[in-house]
């Protein structure tokens, strides 16, 4: 099949091939060149051998040297190349090159500012370099260029502005007991005897309640599927959600699980039960680090209601009860001389820097993929609004409440790459573009993930709406899981980026995520895969994102709207990929330390009979 | 992990028979057996219906060898114990 003149000149560097015969003294355009996008097959199966052969850009224009057939690559010899048609795009090229080249170094300090060149003998290429003056090295590239427009920018480079403040305070929990009342002694929380018989719901949908307390030497204990890791917070006097001051409890964490009257997973389909130690990726953002105690309420509900949007929500209310009588405790007892550990967290704002805004895509499917916005207590269910019910429209909070639990995720699915509400309270992303000094952080914006395209397509017109007003330089798309929450996922690059946007999207793909569908704005892409294997390994929370995908994300994002070029992916996911990234950020002077996969997890007899895995075959990067 | 007969592609058909919220049940047609997917491994443009037609690409399941893999045999032995238990446990309670 032939190509676009359009899409010739996008892929002008791609090996030219005949898509049809073509007589001897035909001069080539694009009507007789075939898609460079299904070369890799051909070659890979032997049918095409491209050595040797031109560019899409040489054969433009050129004349043929005899007749051809179908799929011959085209090679010097085949062609007399016309002199015409090349000289134009050398010339343009030459152009951008010379001045790129100091400008492109300093790029990721680069503020405020934008050079506009047009070049006419070029074909009309417009080109947009940013005018750094933060860094010396960017004066030294910029000011060749306009020496003015760098010292009037310079004067507000460096404000920044604190539009609120949070305050976390920490209270140390060493040991978790029952008692007759639920209280905080010392370093010591008491839980009401008996608190499981309220645990009940007033639909009859809540079965049983059973409380265990999992202390790290019963880490090797079974357990049903993990629904959710919640910090236990709660807000102090009369500060609201995202401001003022929270109240946090550390050492000790809730961890939902449950399951119906019939024993069937509440997160059927990618469960996490098991022993607790061999599936939990141990300090991910949204697990449980390893040490804390967890607080394991296992909710049974009516039989086949795990399926029902009721079921899983139930499920969360009851264990909810819980935290709330602890979150009640911690207003009345704990006092200042307990706190261990204080963090104030600044929403700043850059003016003068590039303009970001966080779009995290939410499950909004229903049941198990729902969550609860913006309640009144750090991950709390009252007050908050179920995203099903606003129908998945984009919700924007501030950076604060992310990371003050605005959100109650119920998501069950895809254990290993889900988003639990504890990995929204340390957003690895949110956190690293608040402090990067590079970015002027805006907002973060939620949007659902409904079930049905057409939804899918009118909430993401509605994103692109938003992001458009938000007038930003640059965007992130994150999304959590894989399936058809991709198609959403890719309609929101192609709604951003038709603005002239750029985006950078953060997803599990790899092997067993890879996309359903893709378009010509997901160029900058960040996949949180990792597993050795790229796939859904069910290990919690194993492949979500991490500090290491939010700095490759940050910095491809800088690169973007730099406007440099990034290279073509390859055909199949490769791990290399991610490797290469990282060490250009370490290159640069950042220190990236990445996390632990599943090879971190305890090699149990069971283990290493099930993968053959023995302590020799651990990579050496996971040995302790 | 290497199939023998992976490329062996074949457009499948089947009926929703149930829909949940969080799921959907498919009848393969010619009683060729019952499938459940999670709602986002469906791609849906029309509103759910039983009885609306689904199609996609298969291939055969292909053993990947002799061995038993333990985690998962504990689990399943584990998971229909817990099950039973809860049934008798449920029906008790009932009577």
């Amino acid at each position: 099949m032939s190509i676009s003149l359009e899409y010739a000149l996008e892929n002008k560097n791609a090996p030219a091939v005949l898509c049809c015969r073509a007589e001897e003294g035909l001069v080539l355009s694009e009507h007789n060149l075939e898609d460079p996008a299904i070369f890799d097959d051909l070659v890979d199966s032997g049918l095409l051998n491209l050595d040797g052969a031109i560019t899409i850009g040489e054969a433009l224009g050129a004349k043929l040297l005899g007749t051809f057939d179908s799929l011959t690559p085209l090679t010097a010899d085949k062609v007399e190349k016309a002199a015409v048609v090349e000289e134009a795009p050398a010339a343009a090229e030459e152009a951008p090159a010379a001045v790129a080249a100091p400008v492109a170094a300093a790029a990721p300090a680069a503020a405020g500012g934008v050079l506009k060149l047009h070049i006419d003998e070029g074909k009309g290429i417009d080109i947009e370099l940013p005018l750094g003056v933060a860094g010396g090295a960017v004066a030294a590239g910029g000011a060749a260029v306009v020496p003015v427009a760098g010292a009037a920018a310079a004067a507000d480079s460096d404000e920044e502005v604190i539009v609120r403040s949070l305050t976390r305070k920490h209270y140390k929990i060493t040991e978790v007991k029952r008692g007759p009342e639920t209280k905080i002694e010392g370093t010591t929380l008491y839980i009401r005897e008996g608190i499981e018989a309220e645990c009940r719901d007033d639909h009859g949908i809540v079965l049983d309640f059973k409380l265990e307390i999992i202390t790290p030497d019963k880490y090797h204990t079974y357990s049903e599927t993990i629904m959710d890791v919640q910090p236990i917070a709660t807000k102090e006097g009369e500060s609201e959600l995202g401001e003022g001051v929270t109240r946090v409890l550390d050492g000790v964490v809730m961890v939902v699980t449950g399951t119906d009257a019939d024993g069937v997973q509440i997160g059927e389909f990618g469960s996490s039960e098991g022993y607790l130690d061999e599936n939990i990726a141990w300090g991910r953002p949204g697990c449980p680090e390893y040490g804390e105690i967890m607080i394991k309420p296992q909710v049974t509900i009516k039989s086949k209601m795990n399926m029902e949007r009721p079921g899983p929500l139930a499920a969360h209310k009851a264990a909810d009860v819980i935290t709330q009588e602890i979150r009640m405790a911690m207003k009345k007892q704990l006092t200042d001389d307990m706190v261990v550990d204080t963090e104030v967290f600044n929403q700043v704002r850059r003016p003068g820097k590039k303009k970001v805004v966080i779009c995290k895509e939410i499950m909004g499917q229903g049941a198990m993929h729902d969550n609860l916005l913006i309640p009144m207590e750090p991950v709390g269910v009252l007050g908050a609004k179920p995203n099903v019910d606003c129908s998945n429209v984009p919700v924007c909070v501030s950076p604060l409440e992310v990371l003050d639990g605005c959100i109650h995720a119920l998501t069950c699915i895809g254990p290993a790459s889900k988003e639990m509400s504890r990995h929204y309270w340390r957003e690895p992303l949110v956190l690293e573009a608040l402090h990067d000094h590079d970015v002027d952080l805006v907002g973060v914006i939620f949007v659902g993930s409904p079930q049905i395209n057409g939804e899918k397509f009118y909430v993401s017109r509605r994103l692109g709406q938003t992001v458009e007003m938000l007038g930003v330089d640059g965007a992130f798309v994150t999304t959590e899981g894989f399936g058809n929450n991709h198609v959403d996922f890719a309609s929101h690059h192609e709604q951003i980026g038709k603005r002239g946007i750029p985006v950078v999207g953060m997803s599990f793909c790899a092997v067993q995520g890879a996309l359903v569908v893709g378009n010509k704005y997901m160029v900058t892409m960040v996949d949180n895969n990792k597993s050795e294997q790229g796939i859904e390994n069910e290990v919690l929370a194993n492949n979500t994102l991490c500090r290491e995908d939010a700095l490759r994300a940050l910095e491809m994002l800088k690169a973007a709207m730099a406007g440099e070029e990034v290279k073509k992916p390859e055909k199949k996911w490769n791990p290399n990929v991610k490797a290469t990234n990282i060490e250009l950020i370490q290159a640069a002077g950042h220190e990236v330390e990445l996390v632990k996969n599943e090879w971190a997890l305890p090699l149990s007899d069971k283990r290493i009979k099930k993968y053959g895995d023995t302590p020799e075959n651990v990579p050496e990067r996971y040995k302790k | 992990m290497a199939l023998k007969y992976g490329d062996k592609i074949i457009y499948m058909e089947g009926v929703i028979v149930e829909i949940h919220d969080g799921c959907v049940a498919v009848d393969l047609k010619g009683r060729l057996g019952y499938l459940r997917v999670p709602m986002r491994m469906l791609l849906t443009d029309y509103e759910l219906k039983v009885g609306q037609e689904v199609g996609w690409n298969m291939s055969f399941p292909e053993q990947l060898g002799p061995e038993v893999n333990d985690k998962y045999f504990s689990n399943l032995d584990a998971y229909k114990k817990r099950q039973a238990e809860m049934k008798a446990k449920n029906s008790e309670k009932e009577d």
